[in-house]
């Protein structure tokens, strides 16, 4: 028997399995909230993915129709709501912008302090819960026994552990409480070493390098043109980060900080930090590199954070500006897109000058992440798909609303 | 001493029940991952069998290379392609018959063969001593523990040595002719495993899917 | 060819067999079954280097029972008791490595686990939770084959079960001798993952399906390095006898397999990884991949049925660590033996094999522990890359180990001081004729050894 085919449209391939529709979800483990995947397989590969969301709609933009601005806030919590401060940060600079609002320096780096420490709470959820999803059950407990520490300290602040509606236009609820200042760089003392101790369990293992690394990898060019943002933009070597990058409203928050944008140039990271080298087979755009970005942006965030304490201490002004519930908003729109932890989540408000806005809009950074899990899950095998969709970190609050 | 129940041949009879209704229910089920698995049950209590002969070595390969090769391969690919028009099959009566007169008359011969041997009508050349209970410590114990008859058989130090060319099992066989014949099992093994992995190499080869590219 | 009694002889009358009651001794010829001996092969325990006696000297469990029941009501009763104590020990190991897991679990992680159940350790959890499952309803799938789907958490944990038939506690206590001993467990072992396979597709959905296939495919495929892996300690101990493996490991640590050369100490890495992935423990644990398949093969499954996967798989965990301890690490011979200078008298030889069962079941549970420090440590690895390992790591390392075993025990047969026992692969001595055997004794200087070891092949060349 000749093993030279004659025929050369005969293309010799494995033995045939059946194609197959599985469903992932809505109730699923690994899919971080009600999300229904159904992935179209060939045996264990991948061929398509069809992502259907909505579960959790909760019509909070038709809500915000009704209510004033500061009533609005806690819909915005529950949006993203493991970064729920961000959330709230978010809608109270479009808010401002709108009203055109000049805030006392007391109340910007009051802002910056909670923002970055959300952002550590929002990380921490995200990376353990990534380890979990490839089946490493410990770093998820360490993560949460971190973040209870964070939460505890939200709790001082505002009363609140998930759902704050801490950050109102003007300012924020409550001034923070005496001595939390110094709670919190201890917090930040003990919690150093811990980091290093999740490079160690994840980033730097091996099994979880087999299976992070050149998985998913997504281009520069698709991540803009799907319009992904945050790590899931980085990760790909895109250099934006709105906290430099974006409005002048946002970004004279961050006006004076030393920091430095966490992407790849030229092959290397900030060099500031201590951190584990990135391994071979990692390849720019992977699931490795939007984890090491998260993982670097925690650093980067205790960074800020310590800046921030000495510049509340010695800032002057008040921790707000005192508004009325029925204040009216004055005719016109804003449009304000802050970063938050999972990507460039932009709030918009038309007011018609009445206190109830026209119209609310928020635009979710997770539901352009999300968008891409069709591309990056073609070709990859069914264990995969938790892998890519939990490096995405996306939170269905947030693409639902 | 006297038994009324003889746990050997109760054993016996259950292992070989078992064996054989199992093996009628390959037959007579329609569904084809049942079938399977009801082979399972047959061929492991073919192991069993070998156990209570002694043969330990045999019975371990009957478990570990069919019922733990052969057959999770066959149940990996009935269960692979199992469909509805598999799961309940349904023989016409007319091959029933045929069956029926083939395998009975298969059946007919290989019993008249197997009963046939006079060296196996009959029970093993034992001495009284071993039909009876003994008090460990006496004699008689002592004399039952030293008669080469009731050994347990080497079956594992026997068959090494005989694949290495070293036929122990042969030792009565003392003409030097005939033990010049007498040679290792080890060639025909290899050969026999090569052959095997020639025999899956094609099946792979001839089982890939091959389709026309669209121009 | 031995004459096989229980063939149905010609119906013919005969002469009279003379009250025979056919069976004390099976015609194999083997000694009875159940021979547990109460206090058998104490000797074995001395660190004297082959001067140990014959395991004759205890009474074995049926033998005692005879002289105080019916015959046949004996070995019934020896058989129970030995597969009760069996049963107890499979399910109790279940019952305690579940609450250990908890615990080891809760540990890990920064938690207490179970606190409340039983006092301050809550060692009566599973307890509970054995009651709760007991309770629950009776579910099934209604696309479930009902007859695979009930039957297959019982064919995994027989399987389980049976395995420990030929595992040895201590000297001689061991449910039935088995010349091949090795080859039998892990024949048995690899019958477990029918009621994987059964359970996967008999409920009736892709995952399940899913899962099952997966756990097939890499149970069969890590069986070979596995296998390869065993073979070293047979091989250096000459027989897959494991109670006379573990009785040559006697005495000091030194005398273990694992430090007998460097290729069997890498080895045992090797036999580890392959034994975990064996009974997908994690980072092999696809079967059950939680994240991904919900719960895997056995997603369908609650109640009672799903607690009989789970003690077939911590019955898995503590026979291959078994296997482990006996094969590598001594079995029940201590790193110090302790019970070497102890008087010979029959109480005091059965508490040196109590205390050695002690230090057994120790050494398994130690590695039932590390395999659970293993799990909650590491990510699970994708089923492309557990069979990449299989066949592209494990099974040329264990193969290359393997080949260097043979040739260090080829090169050096006492060890590198040569002052280990010969192995019992010489047995091709045996089978000299005697006129040579005695010539060469009598040129070596040393009388026939009269060992366990050799009264364990228990077959002598015609003299």
């Amino acid at each position: 028997m000749s093993t030279q085919l004659d025929d050369p449209r005969i293309v010799e391939s494995d033995v045939r399995t059946d194609e197959m529709l599985v469903n992932m979800g809505p109730q699923h483990p690994s899919t971080h909230g009600v999300l229904r995947l159904v992935l179209r397989t060939d045996g264990e590969i991948v061929s398509d993915t069809t992502a259907h969301i909505g579960y959790l709609h909760r019509c909070a933009e038709k809500i915000g129709e009704n209510l004033a601005p500061r009533q609005w806030i806690p819909y915005t919590d529950r949006m993203d709501y493991l970064a729920a401060m961000n959330m709230n940060l978010g809608w109270s600079l479009a808010v401002e912008k709108l009203l055109n609002l000049e805030l006392p320096e007391k109340a910007v780096h009051l802002r910056v302090i909670i923002a970055e420490l959300g952002r550590i709470a929002s990380h921490l959820v995200g990376m353990g819960t990534y380890g979990l999803d490839l089946g490493s059950f410990s770093p998820f407990l360490y993560a949460f026994r971190e973040r209870e520490k964070i939460l505890d300290l939200f709790e001082e602040v505002c009363g609140a552990r998930l759902t704050y509606s801490y950050i109102t236009p003007g300012g924020a609820t409550h001034d923070l409480p005496p001595g939390w200042i110094q709670k919190c760089e201890a917090f930040l003392d003990q919690f150093l070493p811990v980091v290093d101790e999740f490079h160690t369990l994840l980033t730097s293992n091996a099994i979880f390098i087999r299976r992070a690394c050149d998985i998913g990898v997504l281009t520069p060019e698709m991540a803009i043109s799907y319009a992904c943002s945050g790590p899931v933009l980085r990760g790909s070597g895109v250099d934006q980060d709105l906290r430099r990058d974006g409005e002048e409203r946002y970004t004279e928050m961050y006006d004076g900080y030393a920091f430095e944008v966490i992407v790849e140039k030229d092959g290397h990271y900030p060099q500031d930090y201590k951190y584990p080298a990135v391994p071979r087979e990692a390849r720019l755009g992977d699931c490795w590199h939007r984890f090491y970005v998260r993982m670097l942006e925690i650093r980067q965030s205790i960074d800020l954070m310590r800046q921030a304490f000495d510049r509340y201490s010695t800032a002057k002004g008040s921790y707000h500006i005192p508004m009325k519930l029925n204040e009216k908003l004055p005719r016109g729109e804003a449009y304000l897109e802050t970063e938050a932890p999972r990507g460039q989540m932009g709030f918009y408000v038309v007011g018609n000058g009445t206190p109830i806005p026209w119209r609310v809009r928020a635009r979710s950074s997770s539901f352009n992440n999300l968008s891409v899990v069709s591309e990056l899950c073609r070709g990859c095998l069914i264990a995969d798909v938790p892998a890519v969709v939990g490096s995405l970190d996306i939170v269905m609050g947030e693409i639902d609303r | 001493m006297q038994s009324p129940i003889i746990w050997h041949t109760f054993f016996f009879f259950l292992f070989s029940f078992l064996a054989c209704v199992f093996a009628v229910a390959v037959l007579v089920t329609s569904n084809i991952v049942r079938m399977a698995f009801f082979l399972v049950i047959s061929l492991g209590s073919t192991a069993g069998l070998f156990f209570l002969a002694g043969a330990d070595l045999v019975g371990s390969m009957q478990l570990m290379i069919y019922v733990g090769g052969t057959l999770v391969l066959l149940i990996f690919g009935v269960m692979l392609t199992a469909r509805s028009p598999l799961i309940s099959m349904h023989t016409p009566s007319g091959e029933w018959i045929l069956g029926a007169i083939v395998g009975g008359s298969l059946l007919a011969v290989l019993l008249q063969i197997a009963l046939s041997p006079k060296a196996w009508q009959q029970g093993p050349e034992l001495p009284p001593a071993a039909y009876t209970a003994v008090e460990a410590g006496t004699p008689a114990a002592a004399e039952l523990a030293r008669d080469p008859r009731l050994r347990p058989p080497q079956t594992a130090t026997k068959l090494g040595l005989g694949l290495l060319g070293e036929r122990v099992d042969k030792l009565v066989v003392q003409d030097p002719t005939r033990r010049a014949g007498m040679s290792g099992y080890l060639l025909p093994f290899e050969i026999v495993s090569v052959h095997l992995l020639v025999v899956l190499v094609g099946a792979a080869y001839l089982a890939r899917a091959r389709f026309r590219v669209s121009d | 060819m031995r004459a096989i009694s229980w063939l149905p002889r010609s119906v013919k009358a005969e002469e009279p067999r003379k009250n025979v009651p056919r069976v004390l001794v099976s015609p194999g010829g083997r000694v009875p079954y159940f021979t547990t001996s109460l206090s058998a092969g104490r000797k074995a325990a001395r660190s004297t280097l082959g001067k140990t006696t014959a395991t004759g000297i205890g009474r074995p469990v049926a033998e005692y029972l005879q002289t105080i029941l019916p015959f046949w009501l004996a070995y019934l009763v020896a058989a129970l008791v030995h597969a009760t104590l069996l049963i107890v020990l499979s399910l109790a190991s279940g019952v305690i490595f579940v609450w250990g897991e908890r615990k080891v679990a809760g540990r890990i992680q920064d938690r207490l686990g179970p606190t409340r159940v039983g006092g301050r350790y809550g060692w009566l959890q599973t307890i509970a939770d054995g009651i709760k499952l007991l309770t629950k309803e009776d579910l099934r799938p209604k696309g479930a084959d009902s007859f695979l789907f009930r039957i297959a958490p019982y064919v995994g944990w027989g399987a389980s079960y049976a395995a420990f038939i030929a595992l040895p506690f201590a000297n001689g206590w061991v449910a039935q001798r088995m010349n091949v001993a090795v080859f039998f467990i892990l024949a048995v072992l690899g019958l477990e993952v029918f009621g994987v396979i059964l359970a996967g597709y008999a409920s009736g959905s892709k995952w399940s399906l899913f899962g099952a296939m997966r756990e097939a495919a890499q149970v069969v495929s890590y069986e070979v390095p596995l296998g390869m892996c065993v073979i070293v300690p047979v091989m250096i101990a000459g027989t897959m006898d494991l109670t006379t493996i573990a009785n040559m490991q006697q005495g000091w640590f030194f005398n273990w397999f694992v430090f007998h050369d460097i290729f069997t100490f890498l080895l045992f890495g090797v036999y580890f990884t392959c034994a975990t992935a064996g009974v997908n423990r994690a980072p092999f644990d696809l079967a059950e991949a939680e994240s991904e398949l919900v719960a895997g093969f056995h997603t369908e499954y609650s109640g009672f049925r799903w607690l009989f996967f789970f003690v077939a798989e911590y019955g898995s965990m503590f026979m291959v660590s078994g296997l482990a301890a006996l094969l590598f690490f001594g079995g029940w011979n201590g790193p110090i033996p302790v019970t070497a200078f102890w008087p010979d008298h029959p109480a005091m030889n059965y508490l040196a094999n109590f205390l050695g069962m002690l230090n057994f079941v120790f050494k398994c549970t130690f590695g039932v522990v590390v395999m659970m420090w293993v799990r909650w440590t590491l990510p699970r690895v994708r089923i492309d890359q557990v069979i990449t390992t299989c066949l592209k790591y494990c099974t040329p390392l264990a193969a290359v180990l393997f080949l260097g075993a043979t040739l260090w025990t080829f090169a050096f047969p006492g060890g590198i001081t040569g002052m280990r026992q010969v192995p019992y692969g010489m047995v091709r001595e045996q089978y000299k004729p005697a006129e040579v055997r005695a010539a060469e004794d009598h040129v070596a200087g040393h009388p026939a050894a009269e060992s366990d070891l050799a009264v364990a092949g228990q077959h002598r060349s015609p003299r």
